[in-house]
């Protein structure tokens, strides 16, 4: 996995250069953001950690440009603020997640980790998380090799899920995204389909955390890191 | 900013003494003055009426042969004397002066040598002098008689003038007075009135909050206050600005702290990843602690200063509700509970409340990082919010040691942590609490009372099937008024929306 990291503090640069290539992934510094664009155009960075203030053009900018020129690379923005406003101008400008300093290097990896699997899950119509595949137009899921036979609506609880690996999704997302015209699903009904699709992807080491009274999280074991 | 009322000049007090003063003095001249216009034709047609008496008494001079008669029939002596009021005297003298008839005192009376003229035919003239202790006016006209000529004399006591110079003086003071007191009270009225809108000014001011930097309203104050009105505003102005210019330090001072702080945690994190001597893991583990420590500090001293200064007047108040709130909280918070192990759960109805988003976000963050701080591994912590009538509750409860009672009034105040765990919760981990800066709540004390809320630390309500002592763990409850009606639409599109 290839990584290119924009941040124009030497210090942090260093240290997080260092944990990413602990994970094994290969980290390529850019302390500017103006040689961006070009950089991801002609290599193949799988994500773009991209700091808001830098000198010279600063975050934003860079990231309006990369998504000017039609790249899809993820970015994941890093911030001093925490102001929201800030977070919300970043992912309405396209980026894909935020963190804001200082963070833990478990969680700046954990997050990378996350949005390069959800880049490399939508490679063509075949989501993937782990062992988990599900090949969209052929509405066929697969455990490793082993084919997943999936009712209807556990198909489209686990497609909504499995497109946002990694976020803690709540019961009224899952519920307007998949009730049809002619039928409001109650969140008794979410909880009875998670609980079969559970069963069904724990063997292959991908969980459905439940988080109590809001939603679930849907995340793949250690035993895969890719 | 004691101002001694005693010697401070008072602006009413100075308008109605140079209003009243000038009054002082121009009522004793309209008496004056009044009574000279009144008296003088007044005193003039009395002795108009004398002299007139006098010629009728001249008519009867006679003359003829050289000597000089004068025979007056006692009907019209009668007639002459005749007075209601005053005493009539008169008197004719002959050409040499002896008295050919009236009254002796008019003929020679001591004082009446020095002051009565002797006149020529039909001139006339008029003198005062004393009869009896009495003043007497007189009208002296001489008459023709032969080639001499006569005196004639007829004079009054003053009874009738005294009277009409009594009665036109008090009815000339009387006038003036009612006119004096009229325009006295007219005048203290009318600086009152005209006063007010100062007054009016004053309270406006007074009863503003400190944080209230708005400029005064110039379209109802009176012309002559524009300017004062518009110096204010330049001044609230500036003080705004200062203000927002302090807050962007504050807030860029405590960014700029945060990229270094993260290289040094992020340091300490990758030492304690790679290999280390044993000595120093404890020291890496405080280095770690302490960058996360100092960054969450600098955040918690902004967001203070956002909540109890003017700035918070800069933010913007926008209907806010606290499941949305909650629930952008929990895409944060969870990952991080879910790697301390603890259980943190919602309960989530639609809440309605007006407040300033930035500050309601550090509010819930605080109390999250308190409950997932201090609560321990393996403890639960749940977020719940709902309406309560016209009261919007949010409530962050944990089954982690709590605060004792004795020390719930202690935590709110700066910089003061909560000492170690109550006895009776010995079983429960005790949390990282170390990592607290002490300012959590009263961060979020500040922002609740900025919002017109307050916050109560309770003993947990915990279910004691979820594995929780009896008597154990916290329950923060924020109180805050619930938004107006004016939101009421867009809360209810929410709570359909999101049936749980």
């Amino acid at each position: 996995m290839r990584i290119l990291l924009v941040e124009d503090d030497a210090a942090l640069a260093d240290t997080t250069t260092r944990a990413f290539k602990a994970q094994g992934w290969a980290v390529d510094w850019s302390a500017r953001g103006e040689p961006v664009p070009a950089s991801v155009k002609q290599d193949p960075y799988d994500l773009v950690v991209l700091d808001i203030g830098l000198a010279g053009i600063d975050g934003f900018e860079t990231l309006r440009r990369l998504r000017a020129q039609g790249s899809t690379t993820p970015v994941l923005m890093l911030t001093a603020r925490d102001a929201v406003e800030d977070r919300v101008r970043g992912l309405e400008g396209g980026a894909d997640d935020y963190l804001v300093k200082p963070f833990a290097i478990a969680e700046l990896v954990a997050r990378a980790r996350v949005l390069t699997r959800r880049a490399q899950a939508r490679q063509g119509d075949v989501l993937s998380l782990g062992l988990l595949r599900m090949d969209l137009p052929a509405k066929r899921a697969f455990l490793g090799e082993a084919a997943l036979e999936l009712s209807a609506r556990e198909w489209s609880v686990l497609a909504f899920l499995l497109e946002r690996a990694g976020k803690v999704i709540s019961k009224d997302q899952i519920t307007q995204a998949i009730s049809g015209w002619d039928e409001q699903l109650s969140g008794n009904a979410i909880e009875v389909y998670v609980s079969r699709l559970r069963a069904k992807l724990e063997p292959a080491g991908v969980k459905v955390r439940a988080v109590r009274g809001f939603g679930y999280l849907l995340e793949a074991g250690l035993n895969d890191e890719p | 900013m004691d101002v001694d009322r005693t010697t401070a000049r008072s602006l009413r007090r100075t308008l109605l003494a140079w209003l009243l003063l000038p009054l002082l003095v121009i009522a004793p001249a309209a008496v004056t003055l009044q009574y000279a216009l009144v008296l003088q034709p007044a005193q003039a047609a009395f002795d108009q009426a004398l002299g007139n008496t006098a010629l009728s008494v001249a008519a009867f001079v006679n003359e003829s042969g050289g000597q000089v008669r004068f025979d007056m029939n006692p009907q019209v002596e009668r007639t002459i004397r005749t007075d209601q009021q005053d005493s009539v005297y008169y008197v004719v003298l002959g050409p040499a002066g002896q008295r050919l008839a009236g009254d002796p005192p008019l003929a020679s009376h001591p004082t009446l040598a020095q002051s009565a003229p002797v006149l020529g035919a039909d001139e006339l003239a008029y003198f005062d002098t004393s009869i009896d202790g009495q003043t007497v006016r007189v009208a002296a006209r001489g008459v023709a008689c032969g080639e001499a000529v006569c005196q004639v004399r007829v004079g009054e006591t003053e009874v009738k003038r005294q009277r009409v110079f009594r009665d036109s003086l008090m009815g000339t003071v009387a006038g003036v007075l009612a006119f004096a007191l009229a325009s006295g009270l007219s005048i203290v009225l009318a600086a009152r009135r005209g006063l007010a809108p100062l007054r009016h000014l004053g309270e406006q001011m007074g009863q503003r909050s400190l944080d209230d930097l708005r400029p005064l309203d110039e379209t109802r104050t009176p012309r002559e206050l524009h300017g004062l009105v518009a110096a204010m505003n330049r001044m609230l102005e500036r003080v705004r600005g200062g203000s927002l210019a302090q807050q962007a330090f504050l807030a860029d001072a405590a960014h700029q702290l945060r990229t270094p702080l993260a290289a040094l945690k992020n340091e300490a994190e990758l030492a304690l990843a790679e290999n280390h001597p044993p000595e120093m893991q404890a020291m890496l583990v405080r280095l770690n602690t302490s960058a996360a420590r100092a960054a969450r500090l600098s955040s918690q001293l902004l967001a203070l200063a956002r909540s109890d200064s003017a700035a918070a007047v800069a933010l913007p108040n926008e209907p806010l509700d606290w499941k949305v709130i909650a629930a952008e909280a929990a895409q944060e918070w969870v990952p991080r509970a879910l790697a301390a192990g603890i259980d943190l759960g919602f309960d989530l109805q639609s809440t309605p409340v007006q407040g300033r988003g930035f500050l309601l976000r550090e509010l819930l963050a605080n109390l999250l990082h308190n409950a997932l701080a201090y609560a321990g591994a393996s403890a639960q912590v749940t977020v719940r919010c709902r309406r309560q009538g016209d009261t919007a509750v949010l409530e962050v409860e944990d089954s982690g040691p709590g605060i004792a009672a004795d020390e719930r009034q202690r935590v709110f105040e700066r910089f003061q942590r909560g000492s170690a765990a109550a006895s009776s919760c010995a079983s429960q981990q005790p949390g990282i609490a170390l990592e607290g800066s002490g300012l959590g709540l009263s961060i979020v004390r500040d922002i609740a009372n900025g919002a017109g809320g307050r916050v109560e630390l309770l003993d947990a309500l915990l279910d004691s099937s979820l594995g929780a002592p009896a008597g154990c763990g916290l329950l923060v409850r924020v109180t805050l008024p619930v938004a107006g009606a004016g939101i009421q639409k867009s809360t209810q599109k929410i709570s359909q929306e999101s049936t749980p």
